[in-house]
């Protein structure tokens, strides 16, 4: 039988595959160790795949729009960043692109290629760069804090104009769902057992 | 069966990426192929340079204004506590609270308890173990929820961009904030949580 260790106290653990529905937690320091999902693989493919689509109308149609003496504004993911980098605050645009477009995207990529080459059971080499970089990616998509910061915005824009929803924020709210669930159902525990399995096969 | 030792004190290493464990000095993971340490490398070292870096960068966050509101001509600077007042004078009190916490409470959170769990471990401060692993925990969570601030800018930079009627354009101080929060992340993922764990004097 093989060992495992908890990633953040380093207690050597006997590991028993959790069922699902059933939480791993490590019992000293409590830190989550798995959560398994049913048909782990098979969701994280159908999900990626849903926001791949989702992806585009999310960046390209209008999110949220203003009407001020007549003239309407409408802002899109894309609009905030140009405004902010024609303004010259390029660090802070930089920033905006890469956490709420270029990660996101990225995210999602990743996790479509990686569960691809696990659901058609191929080998391929760069899966564990794949899955490895998709678990550092992880935390620096902000879709949902971005989500957050439009509600702000919104909340402080009633005083000055009228606000309208435009039909990205659907795709867009519809792509943070998918993100989450996304997130839940990839079992990184299952994940790395069946590259390693598949990398024995090259 | 619940074994009760350090894989390390077994001569074990842990892959970072995988988690497949290895004998202590294999270079790379079989598996992955990633390098190996037992712990992070000089995780002390950079969480502190890091740490310094956002508290030098916290300051003119908080002075300056982050954006500036150009209302028919006369410009009024923002700075994010001003933000708030704004907020909460519109009577928005639930909104004001949400970015109080955000944007003050949660940076200060994370610089302060990352400093405490650096010095904790460096001078092997007698301190809960399970405690100190749960805030770690705490502050790697809330870091990315700053961004909202930053965020809201962008939105305000895009929409309001009526010329000489109303514009929002964003000041210094969103650079400055923008560093402290991504600062602070990378300072909460080079510390290495095992290493409260390492500390002789800690208790369960």
């Amino acid at each position: 039988m093989e060992l495992a260790a908890c990633p953040e106290c380093d207690l050597l653990l006997n590991p028993h595959q959790a069922a699902v529905g059933e939480n791993a937690h490590c019992p000293r320091c409590g830190y989550l160790l798995q959560r398994p999902s049913k048909q782990s693989i098979e969701r994280t493919l159908a999900l990626s795949i849903a926001g791949l689509l989702l992806m585009l109308p999310a960046n390209l149609l209008p999110l949220v729009g203003i009407k001020v003496l007549g003239t309407s504004h409408d802002g899109t993911l894309w609009s905030g960043v140009f405004t902010l980098f024609s303004e010259g605050m390029w660090a802070v645009a930089v920033l905006v692109f890469l956490s709420s477009m270029l990660f996101p995207l990225l995210n999602i990529v990743l996790s479509l290629l990686v569960s691809f080459y696990l659901h058609f059971n191929k080998p391929n080499k760069y899966l564990s760069h794949w899955m490895r970089w998709l678990q550092h990616l992880k935390e620096w998509a902000m879709l949902e804090v971005y989500m957050l910061g439009i509600i702000v915005a919104c909340v402080k824009l009633t005083s000055m104009s009228e606000v309208k929803f435009g039909l990205g924020l659907y795709a867009f709210i519809a792509l943070i769902v998918v993100s989450g669930m996304l997130a839940s159902h990839l079992d990184g525990y299952l994940f790395w057992r069946h590259i390693r399995r598949l990398n024995n096969k090259l | 069966m619940k074994t009760n030792a350090n894989a390390l004190s077994r001569g074990l290493v842990r892959c970072h990426d995988c988690g497949h464990l290895s004998k202590v000095n294999t270079p790379h993971c079989p598996v992955c192929n990633g390098h190996l340490h037992p712990r992070k490398p000089k995780s002390l070292q950079r969480t502190a340079a890091l740490l310094l870096s956002s508290y030098a960068l916290y300051l003119p966050a908080n002075v300056f204004p982050i954006m500036t509101v150009t209302r028919l001509g006369s410009g009024e600077p923002h700075t994010i506590i001003g933000g708030i007042f704004a907020l909460i004078d519109s009577g928005m009190m639930p909104i004001a609270l949400l970015v109080l916490v955000a944007s003050i409470l949660v940076p200060m959170v994370k610089l302060l308890g990352l400093s405490l769990l650096v010095f904790s471990v460096y001078f092997n401060w007698p301190i809960n173990a399970r405690l100190a692993t749960v805030v770690y925990r705490i502050i790697a969570f809330v870091g990315r929820w700053s961004m909202l601030d930053i965020f809201m800018i962008t939105i305000l930079v895009s929409l309001v961009n009526l010329g000489g009627v109303a514009q929002v354009i964003a000041g210094p101080a969103a650079t400055a904030f923008a560093c402290v929060v991504v600062l602070t992340m990378f300072a909460a993922t080079s510390f290495d949580p095992r290493l409260i764990w390492d500390n002789p004097n800690a208790y369960e």
